[in-house]
């Protein structure tokens, strides 16, 4: 019998008083993808870079193909083929798609790089694998999150990886970057290669993974074949509660039209775009990677200026010049890249969420710390977010917390419109829920949203009306009830551009 | 996914209560180690020389250095600043005006320097390292334009004694006017950076400046004003230098830039949040002051020195975070 690929057993891991692994297992047989799951705190991470050798185990045997490991350092686990695509250690912006693809791995001759050689074959493997033409002299820092995931993973195979752990890869990936991903994995498990795939994306579990280990509360509840019991069993596992109740429901009363956008053209992102926005209306807007959907909602916050047209609050013309006008204005933004954007982790979620809103609590500049405290707690309890303290960092909290800290930003200062870009990117199904509900009531207040998901399941479930954007130009609008997410999908890849958009908007 | 595993608050506190402790225990240490090994360190006399020749005008210094860094900056050019304010403030004595335009004119010839550093950082977007650095060599030789290559400009006569009196001498309970300003200072500085909306944003823009910008708030305007304000005073430090010394000697606020830089990092290390502070530089210009004169009266060879220094930095550096660490 052969040794398995993975074998960690009955792994322990304290931090503090925190006992964030507790006698966990993890086995994975070589030619498989093994999912593993679990809520946020369940101890994913935690197992992850137990492996990966970031954090010490306090107990436990961690065998790999056969050979017991006693000390895991981050270079012996990749000498012994165990390459890591982790969520958040990106690579680094300023060197170019070719070093990273082989970064400590260059190919050289003597102790000189051979630049040509690694541009060459960069662009290769990142064609024959992903089938996708980049200079390999791109800085990452010009690449779109996707991108980058996408040479992350080219590096590893680059490395002859022969476990690949693959720690939330989907993340910011639309669907055909998705499908891409999933063959490639395929074909290397088809090699041999054993995959740990991490997920909360439950559909990606049932569809990619062959075995799945369930943990919660840092110990491992089970491991099944998710195609044998299904995604709801597996999620029941997880949460030890029942998740039909996804998308909770919400009563629409749409007000008076809030945000309009007319014939708006900021090239070459999107062109003689329309949209209306009312109050307490969620407004999905969504487009394949780079179609310009993200741009529109950029162009609201006054991150990219319009070429021509305009965009109107309550009927009235706004100059938008920057941030500083949208935020003036009401206008309200959760960036995808939260740690980046969203929330400054090194600060506490006292001073994240009082940021923006600092001039209202504040007599002769300087700020009362009463007056802030009080706002803030009233919105740490509002929101449910769950931290010891307002004085506790934010870079503690987990994604879902994170998150809430950015909306209670906004909330702080009353923004009317919210800009979503992406909300529930990686946070877990109980957090997504929460951020849904949310959503609904701010809705419910009759505050407006635009929201923009890769997740085309959210979108058709949440929206009321979903603009699709496809090449910069808008081509669909859709009622919600009248699309499900795979026409969605069409229409965004453009299927559906044939088709006349359903009451185009232009007021 | 990020794991939920939150340190106790309290376990947290007391380590990085601990680690500030130990470095003031250390600081009292080298007191008390200096006051009986050093002879005269505790006298009267050479107190106050240490603390008007060797804290005051490094602590004022020091003090806008903290603002820049807090805003993740940093301004290699406060010598600049010190030198052309000493510079113009002199020269209008020498030239009969009265003390109060003479110091106005110091200062308007540091926030000058302000302002070209945020124009180039805020509108040119350089970084504030390389324009900074840029700032510092014109600095220099716009001193030795006017000073035909860097000849000092001694005021000893006591026709000019008035002004200089009128600054040093004089003083409000016997407290020499020099300790008044940086009281001052320090409380300013303290207000902006703690208390005020300002002071908010600028540990925020240290912090993660997107965030800020995402927040709605002028990043540029800010920006500038903390290099504005940095300028300015390192303005009253240059006036105190050269109404203490009674003269103006050419890249004499050089001295100040490292120590300003060490002094507000030795801060940060020591501060519960690791971030720059008032409290923590002051507490950092005392060691660097007092390590220095102490070492000089114990005989130590001024070339090993700086030795000292070092080691004293790695020490304060390692206490800080070797506690942290141990959190891990």
């Amino acid at each position: 019998m052969t040794a398995p690929a993975i074998e960690m057993r009955d792994i322990d891991k304290h931090f503090g008083p925190v006992h964030a692994l507790d006698k966990a297992d993890l086995v994975v047989a070589p030619g498989t993808v093994h999912g593993l799951v679990g809520q946020n705190g369940a101890g994913k991470s935690t197992i992850i870079k137990v492996l990966a050798g970031i954090y010490r185990r306090t107990g436990g045997t961690v065998r790999v193909f056969g050979e017991q490991i006693e000390q895991i350092t981050p270079a012996v686990i990749e000498a012994k083929g165990v390459h890591f695509i982790h969520q958040d250690r990106l690579l680094v912006p300023s060197a170019t798609v070719a070093e990273s693809v082989f970064l400590r791995n260059e190919p050289r001759v003597g102790p000189f790089l051979e630049h040509r050689t690694m541009r060459r074959r960069a662009q290769e493997l990142l064609k024959t694998h992903f089938n996708l033409d980049l200079d390999p002299g791109t800085l990452v820092q010009d690449l779109s999150t996707a991108q980058q995931k996408i040479v992350q993973i080219t590096r590893a195979l680059a490395n002859d990886a022969r476990v690949l752990v693959l720690d939330e890869p989907t993340a910011a990936l639309v669907k055909k970057e998705v499908d891409n991903l999933f063959e490639v994995l395929r074909r290397l498990r088809d090699d041999g290669l054993a995959i740990i795939f991490i997920s909360h994306y439950m559909s990606e579990i049932s569809e990619i993974c062959d075995t799945v280990t369930v943990l919660r509360n840092g110990t491992d509840v089970g491991v099944v074949d998710p195609r044998e019991v299904g995604i709801q069993r597996i999620v029941d596992m997880m949460t030890n509660r029942d998740t039909s109740e996804m998308y909770p429901p919400r009563d629409v009363t749409h007000g008076e039209v809030v945000l309009e956008m007319r014939d708006a053209t900021a090239e070459p992102h999107f062109r003689n775009v329309s949209l209306t926005l009312r109050e307490g209306e969620i407004l999905g807007l969504t487009g394949l990677l780079g179609s310009g959907d993200k741009e529109v909602m950029n162009a609201l916050f006054g991150q990219i200026p319009l070429d021509s047209g305009e965009i109107l609050l309550r009927g009235k013309p706004l100059r938008m010049r920057s941030p500083v006008d949208a935020v003036g204005q009401g206008f309200a933004k959760i960036p995808e890249d939260r740690r980046a954007h969203g929330v400054a982790t090194a600060l506490s979620v006292r001073e994240n969420i009082s940021l923006a809103s600092l001039l209202s609590m504040s007599k002769r500049g300087l700020v009362s710390r009463k007056d802030e405290a009080r706002v803030v707690d009233d919105l740490i309890a509002d929101l449910g977010i769950k931290t010891p303290g307002r004085d506790q960092l934010v870079k503690n909290l987990s994604g879902g917390n994170q998150q809430k800290v950015v909306v209670a930003k906004w909330l702080s200062c009353e923004s009317e419109v919210y800009l979503m870009d992406e909300p529930t990117v990686a946070v877990d199904v109980g957090a997504k829920i929460e951020i849904f509900t949310l959503m609904n009531r701010l809705a419910a207040e009759g505050k407006s949203m635009i929201f923009l998901s890769s997740d085309l399941e959210e979108i058709v479930e949440m929206c009321d009306r979903t603009l699709v954007i496809y090449r910069g130009e808008l081509i669909g609008e859709y009622a919600k009830g009248d699309i499900d997410a795979d026409r969605l999908l069409a229409a965004a890849s453009g299927a559906a551009s044939d088709e006349t958009p359903k009451e185009r908007s232009t007021a | 996914m990020t794991d939920t595993t939150p340190p106790t608050p309290s376990r947290n506190l007391s380590f990085e209560a601990l680690s500030n402790y130990a470095v003031i225990a250390a600081f009292v240490l080298i007191v008390v180690f200096f006051a009986i090994f050093a002879d005269g360190f505790l006298s009267g006399e050479n107190l106050m020389n240490l603390v008007l020749n060797k804290v005051v005008i490094l602590a004022i210094v020091a003090l806008g250095m903290t603002l820049v860094i807090a805003a993740g900056g940093i301004d290699l050019s406060v010598g600049v600043s010190v030198d052309l304010s000493s510079m113009i403030f002199i020269m209008m004595i020498a030239a009969g005006m009265s003390g109060v335009f003479a110091v106005a004119g110091g200062l308007a010839a540091a926030i000058c320097v302000g302002i070209v550093n945020a124009i180039l950082i805020n509108r040119l977007k350089i970084n504030p390292f390389l324009a900074t650095l840029g700032v510092l060599f014109i600095g220099e030789t716009v001193q030795r334009v006017s000073t035909q290559g860097g000849v000092p400009i001694y005021l000893t006569r006591g026709e000019y004694s008035a002004p200089f009196d009128a600054i040093v001498r004089t003083g409000l309970f016997g407290v020499p006017t020099p300790v008044i300003v940086l009281i001052v200072a320090a409380l300013a500085v303290y207000i902006a950076l703690h208390r005020s909306v300002f002071g908010r944003y600028v540990s925020a823009l240290g912090a993660a400046p997107d965030v800020v910008r995402y927040s709605g708030i002028r990043v540029p305007l800010h920006m500038s004003m903390v290099f504005i304000a940095c300028a300015a005073i390192s303005g009253v430090a240059g006036i105190l230098l050269s109404s203490t010394v009674r003269s103006y000697v050419p890249f004499s606020g050089d001295a100040f830039l490292l120590d300003a830089i060490g002094a507000t990092f030795i801060g940060t290390a020591i501060s519960a949040e690791r971030r720059p502070s008032v409290f923590g530089t002051l507490l950092g210009v005392l060691l660097l002051a007092v390590m220095r004169n102490g070492l000089l009266l114990i005989g130590w060879n001024f070339f090993w020195q700086q030795v000292g220094i070092g080691v004293l930095v790695f020490l304060v550096l390692g206490v800080s975070f070797g506690l942290r660490r141990r959190n891990d």
